[in-house]
């Protein structure tokens, strides 16, 4: 198999030093915890196919195809390595070999689609497109960056990833439930964080007694704040939230506008609330640039405090009720 | 020791369960190298997540003869974590809890997963550190920053890892499972065996606890840079500040090689001199951190530094500290069509001969027809050479390997040592077994000892290879042969 795409990217993975610093901050290796998934290990695939020692299959297909193009690694990489930048390239020398993987990349259930084409206007990334003359959504796996924001966009749930990265609306909303029904703090408050706020706390280990580590207490990391729906911000409130906080990239500097969509969808659950007779400050958005974790930190801390000052929401939205 | 295998997968995941045993070729290919030149495959990788699982993969593996090598963020420099014969890697990040934290004793229990980082913020609010956190802290583990008796920029003050080690679990090649050491700072109660472990590499047994000492995090913090038109210079202003009895919390030198890759590659905006000499003092009083900052600055400019820089300033401090650690990577992209390898890169010398190995080190690098950088915790000795080269030449690599040789003569001969924080493993094996001939007979019966079926990491320290080049195959495309 020739890997052509691949080829022109020898060098830097000869200039890779296979440190590892990549994969701090990468919610795939978050996720699963093997090597396969780092960034790291992602090189090295790439290497062995390019020398011959990684035969080209499926499974390594599937694995090339999984990220998020968060771009963490890139930030980290003190050699200036960019795997996703390969990772792309290496995904079109796939693809054209006739190895069609998933990865994380979305994929449309025809049955449900409207073609309305919400996901394709929202598609920072160009990767949705409509075919007119079946009337359905096209998706290209090269360009598609996982974002996950045609996802909650689509409003009929047509759109969706694999399970198994913690990204899925299912395990989403599994997280948030988690998040609020384990915490034994009052008031009960959750945080939802995309991956690019690099949130405050341990990354990768964990601490015995109070249980925090791969997120820290209460916050549930959603790679884009985009992929954030209003069903998950009342089911939360429904669950017992006292309070719901969404952290996400100033405008204007996430590249899928993940936190135009939010922001949009902020303001019609605010709406809601209002109608229902919740306080709207119980539902906030911040931004954060890259990198201001003790920022977040502290804006999660002050939000707390203002919500236990409030104390518990409207009891109509209890579960049940 | 060339070892055909045959491993019962099943076994293994009755052990730790289906989801944490991985033997495809891809996954297992992602396992067959480091930070080092080296790399080797292993048969399959295991994920435990509990003290008994390591127990149990001992057993099995110890009854079978299966090789066993502990991994834990695999960012070593010398090939600790590259399974030379195959066989088991057991990957420890899952064993990842920080235990406790008991302030009034001032100490930790951690599991060998724990990243030095992670330990850090978690101590933080106690107004406790860990200080002696390997430059790769990040990810790098708690298990293997013991187990290669790692250290970092701050060891000029506070010592190496080894300093901080009360205590530890440990799992033998047989699987019995060992309490080493206790939970007091002072111990004299026979034989030190955790001490033994400490820098053992895997070869002994595999961490699955540690209890480490702390200290107080101090309340101020300066930093100063001071330039120099001379190499020289700064190397001798290094040993007057370690002679004249301040104790600086970091003392690095940097040389213009490694300037330019940081400011190249990190956008440092470093001056561009010859050599920068980068100090740091900390304390509990504002004074008394001042005073020490003084003193470095006078013995500075006594030894022809300019322009010394001083900085309070704590996002500041921050940046050129992260730059400093960042050097070995930034070094790949020093040229065009090179790349930094991890060659002969941090022997320690005694400090009042900092200034003279680092001319003759880069005299030899002039020899060689190489690009050599040398920078490190000079405070403490350890002097980082990275080699810049071109790694698809064989050309390169024979110059390479001449350089290393050049390199170790020369730091023996003034009373150095061959490694300082990286390790011994593959890449440093020779020099290493010349520089130790009269205790390695002690050393293997101390081996043949705790692992008589040679189980774990199986290929390294005494037992590596003389050849290091062609220990095993290397990472970078390249055919220089195998060993036979």
């Amino acid at each position: 198999m020739e890997f052509n795409r691949l080829k022109k990217w020898q060098n830097e993975l000869n200039i890779c030093i296979r440190c590892g610093y990549c994969y701090e901050h990468c919610p795939l290796y978050r996720e699963s915890n093997w090597e396969i998934d780092t960034p790291r290990g992602k090189l090295i695939l790439s290497y062995g196919l390019l020398t011959g020692e990684v035969e080209p299959s499926s499974y390594v297909a599937e694995k090339l195809f999984e990220c998020f193009c968060c771009k963490n690694c890139s930030k980290s990489c003190s050699a200036r390595v960019s795997p996703t930048d390969i990772l792309t390239d290496i995904r079109a020398d796939l693809m054209e070999s006739g190895f069609d993987a998933q990865g994380t990349t979305v994929r449309s259930d025809q049955k449900l689609c409207m073609a309305c084409g919400r996901c394709v206007a929202v598609c920072k990334a160009k990767a949705l497109s409509m075919d007119m003359k079946n009337m359905r959504v096209l998706v290209d796996k090269v360009k598609c960056k996982g974002c996950g924001v045609c996802v909650a966009e689509c409003p009929v749930g047509a759109m969706s990833q694999k399970q198994g990265f913690g990204v899925s609306r299912e395990e989403l909303l599994a997280r948030i439930e988690g998040a609020l029904k384990s915490g034994n703090g009052i008031p009960k408050v959750v945080t939802l964080c995309c991956n690019w706020s690099i949130y405050p706390g341990l990354q990768l280990s964990r601490i015995e007694s109070t249980g925090a580590g791969n997120t820290a207490s209460g916050i549930v990391v959603t790679v884009c704040a985009g992929r954030i729906d209003s069903g998950m911000i009342l089911d939360a409130f429904c669950w017992g939230a006292w309070g719901v906080m969404i952290a996400c990239l100033p405008l204007g500097e996430c590249e899928h506008d993940g936190n135009y969509r939010v922001q949009e969808r902020c303001t019609l659950v605010s709406r809601l609330l209002h109608i229902l007779g919740i306080e709207s400050q119980r539902l906030r958005l911040e931004h954060f640039a890259s990198g201001e974790a003790q920022k977040l930190k502290n804006a999660v801390d002050s939000f707390v405090s203002e919500i236990a000052s409030l104390g518990p929401p409207y009891e109509v939205l209890r579960k049940g009720n | 020791m060339e070892v055909k295998m045959k491993i019962d997968i099943n076994r293994l995941k009755e052990i730790v369960g289906e989801n944490n045993v991985r033997e495809n070729s891809a996954d297992l290919y992602v396992y067959c190298s480091d930070s080092s030149v080296h790399q080797a495959t292993p048969t399959v990788v295991v994920r435990p997540k509990t003290a008994e699982e390591v127990q149990e993969i001992l057993r099995y593996a110890n009854a079978e003869l299966i090789p066993v090598v502990a991994r834990g963020a695999g960012s070593g420099l010398s090939g600790q974590t590259v399974p030379i014969y195959g066989g088991i890697v057991m990957d420890l990040r899952r064993m990842n809890r920080i235990l406790v934290i008991r302030p009034r004793d001032v100490l930790c229990k951690v599991e060998p997963g724990v990243v030095c980082d992670d330990l850090n913020k978690a101590l933080r609010p106690h107004g406790l550190w860990f200080p002696s956190v390997p430059e790769s802290g990040r990810i790098a583990t708690i298990g293997g920053a013991i187990a290669n008796s790692g250290s970092g920029v701050r060891a000029v003050k506070y010592g190496t890892v080894r300093d901080y080690v009360l205590g530890m679990k440990v799992v033998l090649a047989n699987g019995d499972a060992v309490t080493l050491g206790a939970d007091t700072l002072a111990q004299a109660s026979g034989y030190q065996l955790d001490r033994l472990m400490v820098g053992s590499e895997g070869t002994l047994g595999i961490i699955v606890e540690a209890t480490l000492l702390l200290k107080h995090l101090p309340k101020f913090r300066a930093m100063g840079i001071a330039k120099f038109g001379k190499l020289e210079d700064a190397g001798e202003s290094i040993s007057a500040i370690v002679a004249s009895g301040v104790a600086p919390s970091l003392l690095e030198l940097l040389d213009s090689v490694a300037i330019t890759a940081l400011n190249k590659t990190l956008n440092m905006n470093l001056p561009e001199v010859e050599a920068i000499v980068l100090y740091e003092c900390d304390g509990r009083l504002r004074e008394a951190v001042d005073y020490d900052m003084a003193s470095i600055k006078d013995i500075c400019e006594e030894h022809n530094a300019f322009g010394i820089e001083i900085s309070t300033d704590a996002k500041e401090m921050e940046r050129i500290y992260s730059g400093r650690k960042n050097v070995f990577a930034a070094l790949s992209r020093y040229r065009e069509g090179f790349v930094c390898t991890a060659l002969a890169d941090d022997m320690a010398v005694p400090c009042s001969r900092i200034a003279e190995c680092v001319r003759k080190i880069h005299e030899i690098g002039e020899r060689n027809h190489l690009v050599m950088s040398t920078y490190g915790h000079c405070g403490e000795g350890v002097l980082h050479t990275k080699i810049v080269m071109d790694a698809t030449n064989k050309e390169q690599w024979e110059q390479a390997k001449r350089a290393v040789e050049e390199i170790y003569e020369c730091v023996h001969s003034v009373g150095g040592t061959t490694s300082g924080e990286h390790g011994i493993a593959i890449s440093k094996a020779p020099f290493w077994k010349k520089e130790k001939a009269d205790s390695l007979k002690m050393m293997k019966a101390i081996k043949t000892a705790l692992d008589p079926n040679n189980i774990l990491n199986p290929g390294k320290l005494m037992d590596a290879p003389d050849d290091w080049v062609k220990a095993t195959k290397l990472r970078y495309p390249v055919e220089l042969g195998t060993r036979a």
